[in-house]
């Protein structure tokens, strides 16, 4: 039995790359960082708010989202959106993930004949 | 008072660029203003959730690390294996040499042999603790900055030939060659370095005579010892000539000097006659005791060296 240490540390490393392509889905409908948390999280990506609102950042600065900021709510809220080279680089992340998925489908079958 | 969000905004803004600071410290407070609200909207006391949300947030400077891209490590992986290897490659000499000679300045031109010990000591570990702090700094600076050296790429031509373990290590050739030195370094420098006697006239404690052959010869078979040390080192491990050769000069080192204490000639006969003690028969004990350590030496180093040819050749 593997301890729980190890197997977390997979499931970090597994899970590392997929927060980015969550939020660039996600944020195709433009949100602020709390609330794209909340949607994250609803939807099984449970992201610490410390990870999540730096990377919108670095997303923002890559280019790959655009911001803007909302003053008619109760508080002012700064919301991203996915930009045209975030779509981009959004498809091939997705092209990838779907390319690994059937590879492990493959090796899968090949191991069971 | 200011409150805890106040804080912790004010705490993260400290550690990133200020050009950004404005806007960022706007967006962390309303994302932490959001959070605790999510929580008094489920009914916790705002003190209690501020509280929880700003733990969950973290150590302020971690946070700003992350917003800013900035790493949280000395040296990374980027430069962390060249660090290693110029730090040992400085560490391994270096400080040796300058102990060394640091050692010698001290006995020969302060006069002060006694000291030289010491001096030699201390010298040597503070160049130590200069270049591990400089070469550091360097690459601690160079991991901020991310300055790519351009260094070329390692290729497998950089492979090491051997492919066993080396039996003679880096350091104990070193430290081999720095003894054999520093002994050639006394039975030069207690010549012109003399022993101070009580009515202030110096004395080789060495009798001066012995430079018209034996010590001369003596030098000279140190000196062959450190060409052994540098064979040995390059073939990584004794073999059977190199024992032959170690114990040739094993014996060509302990003879003359049995020889010479066995005939009471090796001790200045000026400095006999000023200590009583050499004089009623001390010089007796004394080349029973020295005879005896270099017999010893001798005998330990060609059995050491022979155990290590038969284990080296399995």
């Amino acid at each position: 039995m593997v301890s729980e240490e190890v197997l977390r540390t997979h499931l970090q490393e597994l899970r590392r790359g997929t927060v980015v392509v969550a939020s660039l889905v996600a944020l195709r409908r433009p949100d602020y960082g709390y609330a794209l948390l909340q949607r994250l999280a609803a939807h099984g990506f449970a992201v610490d708010a410390n990870t999540l609102y730096p990377l919108l950042r670095r997303l923002e600065d890559q280019g790959l989202l655009t911001s803007e900021w909302n003053t008619e709510e109760s508080r002012p809220r700064k919301f991203y959106r996915t930009s045209d080279d975030g779509q981009d680089v959004l498809n091939r992340l997705l092209d990838d993930m779907t390319a690994v998925r059937s590879s492990v489908t493959e090796l899968i079958e090949g191991a069971e004949r | 008072m200011s409150s805890l969000t106040d804080r912790y905004v004010a705490a993260t803004m400290r550690a990133v660029p200020a050009q950004r600071r404005l806007e960022l410290a706007d967006e962390l407070r309303g994302s932490i203003a959001d959070m605790i609200d999510d929580r008094t909207a489920s009914g916790q006391d705002p003190a209690s959730a501020e509280r929880e949300v700003l733990t969950e947030l973290g150590n302020p400077e971690q946070l700003a690390a992350r917003y800013s891209d900035r790493t949280l490590q000395l040296i990374g992986p980027r430069y962390f294996l060249m660090w290693w290897r110029l730090l040992r490659l400085l560490l391994t000499w270096i400080p040796a040499i300058v102990g060394v000679l640091a050692g010698l300045t001290k006995a020969l031109v302060d006069g002060e042999p006694g000291a030289a010990i010491g001096t030699a000591v201390v010298a040597a570990m503070q160049t130590a603790v200069q270049i591990a702090f400089w070469v550091t700094l360097v690459f601690a600076v160079l991991e901020r900055t991310r300055t790519p050296l351009g260094l070329p790429e390692w290729t497998v031509d950089e492979l090491p030939e051997e492919t066993r373990d080396r039996q003679i290590s880096h350091s104990d050739s070193i430290a081999s060659v720095v003894f054999l030195l520093a002994t050639i370094g006394l039975l030069v420098g207690q010549h012109f370095q003399r022993w101070t006697t009580d009515d202030g006239t110096r004395l080789p404690a060495l009798d001066p005579a012995l430079w018209s052959f034996w010590l001369p010869a003596l030098i000279v078979v140190l000196l062959a010892t450190v060409g052994l040390e540098i064979a040995k080192y390059r073939s990584g491990r004794w073999t059977w000539p190199l024992v032959a050769v170690n114990a040739v000069l094993n014996v060509a080192f302990a003879a003359p000097v049995l020889w010479l204490l066995a005939t009471d000639r090796l001790l200045n006969p000026e400095l006999v006659e000023r200590f009583a003690w050499l004089r009623d028969g001390g010089t007796v004990e004394f080349a029973r005791v020295a005879g005896a350590v270099v017999v010893l030496v001798a005998i330990w180093d060609v059995i050491d060296s022979a155990v290590k040819a038969t284990r080296a050749a399995r």
